[in-house]
């Protein structure tokens, strides 16, 4: 009895630390820093914390930690004070700018072929694409349209933005060659000051997600007299990005379709912050306009694709080239689709 | 004896004939007699009937409003002891207090499916007994609402050549069709508690005859989605020229959407739990969800339509629960599997490569 005891006594301290090791070493201890304009309350931050639970499943365990400027978040990470880094795709061009060209300027015109791009990256088949200078990206979740909040209706047309002072993200070079094209003067802003300025009527125009307009209170700023223009300007999305050493090449692929797998709790938020908009509010343009925004807009993108007509390198040919793929799979009868100057 | 006290209580002074007074009104009290209770009683169940029921069925909050079940039938109820008993607002209060039990009990069925997924047998065992306490609590409330409405409406549901019931207002029909709800759902949280409850199985063929007295389109298929459940329940109780129970249930359940309260779809869900017809299940809460889209839920008894709605969801949960360990994720209401989302079109990148 009492050696059955003591050999119980043994095995159990014997086999304890081996347990505890083994799941040690099958759990990956990961932090991550995370931008959300609110910080830990805020939808972004909560979103990634489904995220964290999901990767769990995986073997990994992640620290997150809220920032609510995208500019220290990112510092962080690269001073190595986090090992992933969720930030808007402006942020992360500079990892990889294939999948920092999602957002180029009008090439994504609906949510349907949001949904087709995002599927398409997260197949295990683009994960190469995945990868840049020590970098990979591991997941995309969308965060809405970026729209154009004018603080008077009169300003519908890009005809009327000329002269119009435009709050503009400093590091966005690509919408501050836009904003120049229009012949719009570029007021230097940053996320946490741009929404001040066009409520206190330092600047006449801003672009932002439909987020803003309750959270950032951006209605103060239309005003009666203001609306948002009812076209995408851009899609904005969340990505994850880290050194490519941090995680296994198995642990990335799940890791972005996890994040995919959260598309519909993302768009959720989305939808529900359009509608919140007041429908006296949006400003809705012509079908003929719209055809004329879009050849404006595929211009720009070549010429910011090629670093043509003093435009700075910003998009990737690539994704340049799978997101025209895709606008002419759900609207094969544009001219574009056509073009001889196809993207 | 009696000659000596009675002397002695006329001799003494002030304070006596104070005490005199509370014995006597003490004595009226208990008799029933004391005009203020009388009054108030009138006065409660009265405001309860004309004013906080039509209130309480606008709720959109089932917690909230279960809550006053709970918290408001022994005050309310306990002036039967005084006036006539409160029967209608009665029935609804155990009705409101049935759904805070019934809450419980799917809670603990929950624990009972995740300690199942995790092979903890310990802990689902508990929960297994923890919701069937729960059951046997909500199986017991359900009869009274049941014998309350009934009674209400003195109409004796055991009498098989019983009159339909006069019901002179809607809320009087409501009253009445939202009782013999209660009472056959009483079955079934009873069969769910191990029959613990002891719940007479004969509500459910009384509750099928007694449905007919209500116009079924008028009240969101409710009446014939009750009678169906019972056909199923009881296949002796359907009558054989009765269209199939499934076909009465879909059809239901459309006309619970028109009305504005989707009461009877979730009657669909507890028929197809029954009988373990899972493409069921899947098929009502893909189309609860896709009806979402345009409803326009009916002003007077948001109520109905939001316990309905949990009582879908919970079937949802379930099935979560049991395949995936937890439940449902928010926007994944409607469908029974996460790789729902994988069905996007998806572009050739080999050009890319």
């Amino acid at each position: 009895m009492f050696r059955k005891a003591t050999a119980a006594m043994l095995m159990a301290l014997a086999v304890t630390p081996v347990t505890q090791a083994l799941a040690q070493s099958q759990s990956q201890s990961v932090s991550m820093c995370v931008f959300d304009v609110i910080g830990a309350n805020g939808d972004v931050y909560n979103l990634m914390k489904d995220y964290a639970l999901e990767m769990k499943a995986h073997g990994v365990d992640y620290k997150l930690k809220p920032y609510t400027d995208e500019g220290v978040a990112l510092g962080d990470f690269q001073s190595g004070q986090c090992d992933v880094l969720a930030a808007t795709d402006i942020r992360i061009r500079r990892f990889n700018r294939f999948t920092g060209s999602i957002s180029a300027v009008g090439a994504i015109p609906s949510y349907d072929d949001l949904r087709t791009v995002l599927a398409t990256l997260a197949q295990p088949k683009a994960a190469s694409l995945m990868k840049a200078e020590g970098y990979e990206i591991l997941g995309i979740a969308p965060a809405g349209a970026g729209y154009l909040f004018v603080n008077d209706r009169a300003i519908d047309t890009a005809g009327e933005l000329a002269g119009k002072r435009m709050a503009t993200l400093d590091y966005q070079k690509d919408a501050i060659h836009m904003v120049d094209y229009v012949k719009a003067t570029v007021v230097p802003s940053d996320i946490t000051n741009f929404a001040g300025k066009f409520n206190n009527g330092s600047v006449d125009t801003a672009y932002a997600p439909a987020f803003a307009y309750e959270a950032l209170e951006l209605y103060k700023g239309v005003g009666d007299r203001g609306g948002i223009v009812d076209y995408p300007l851009a899609q904005l999305t969340i990505q994850l990005v880290a050194r490519d050493d941090v995680f296994s090449e198995e642990l990335a692929q799940a890791s972005r379709q996890e994040m995919w797998a959260m598309y519909g709790q993302a768009m959720a938020l989305v939808e529900k912050s359009e509608e919140n908009i007041p429908e006296k509010q949006w400003i809705r343009i012509p079908d003929a306009d719209v055809q004329g925004y879009q050849e404006m807009f595929r211009e720009n993108r070549m010429e910011l694709r090629d670093g043509m007509n003093g435009a700075p390198e910003v998009y990737d040919p690539r994704m340049m080239s799978l997101l025209s793929k895709v606008r002419c799979a759900s609207n094969a009868g544009a001219s574009e689709c056509t073009a001889e100057n196809r993207e | 004896m009696h000659t000596s006290i009675i002397p002695r209580f006329w001799m003494t002074g002030s304070t006596n004939r104070i005490l005199l007074v509370f014995g006597l009104l003490a004595s009226l009290a208990g008799c029933g007699y004391n005009p203020i209770y009388q009054t108030t009683g009138m006065v409660i169940t009265g405001y309860s009937e004309s004013e906080a029921t039509p209130y309480v069925m606008q709720m959109s909050d089932a917690n909230m409003a279960c809550n006053l079940g709970n918290s408001l039938d022994p005050l309310v109820y306990s002036f039967g002891r005084v006036t006539d008993r409160p029967d209608t607002t009665g029935s609804l209060l155990q009705l409101l207090a049935a759904n805070c039990s019934e809450e419980q009990a799917w809670e603990e069925e929950l624990r009972y499916l995740r300690a199942n997924y995790q092979g903890d047998v310990p802990a689902a065992k508990d929960a297994r007994n923890a919701a069937k306490r729960w059951h046997a609590i909500t199986a017991e409330r359900r009869l009274k609402a049941f014998e309350r409405a009934m009674r209400a409406y003195e109409y004796d549901p055991a009498d098989p050549a019983a009159e339909c019931p006069i019901l002179h207002a809607d809320q009087d029909e409501l009253t009445f069709l939202l009782g013999l709800l209660t009472g056959l759902q009483a079955i079934i949280n009873d069969t769910s508690s191990g029959g613990a409850a002891g719940i007479p199985k004969d509500i459910a063929p009384q509750a099928e005859r007694a449905a007919q007295c209500l116009d079924n389109e008028k009240w969101g298929g409710i009446p014939d989605a009750i009678r169906a459940n019972v056909w199923l329940l009881l296949p002796d109780t359907r009558p054989a020229t009765s269209p199939d129970p499934w076909r009465v249930l879909r059809r239901s359940a459309e006309l619970g959407v028109k009305a504005g309260f989707r009461a009877s779809m979730a009657l669909e869900v507890v028929a197809a739990e029954t009988k373990g017809r899972d493409d069921v299940i899947a098929n009502v809460i893909a189309r609860f969800v896709a009806s979402e889209d345009g409803f326009e839920v009916s002003e007077d008894y948001r109520l109905v339509d939001r316990v309905g709605r949990s009582v879908i969801l919970h079937g949802s949960d379930k099935h979560w629960t049991e395949a995936y360990g937890y439940r449902t994720p928010r926007t994944y209401f409607g469908k029974m599997s996460p790789e729902s989302s994988t069905d996007a079109e998806v572009m050739d990148l080999d050009s890319l490569l």
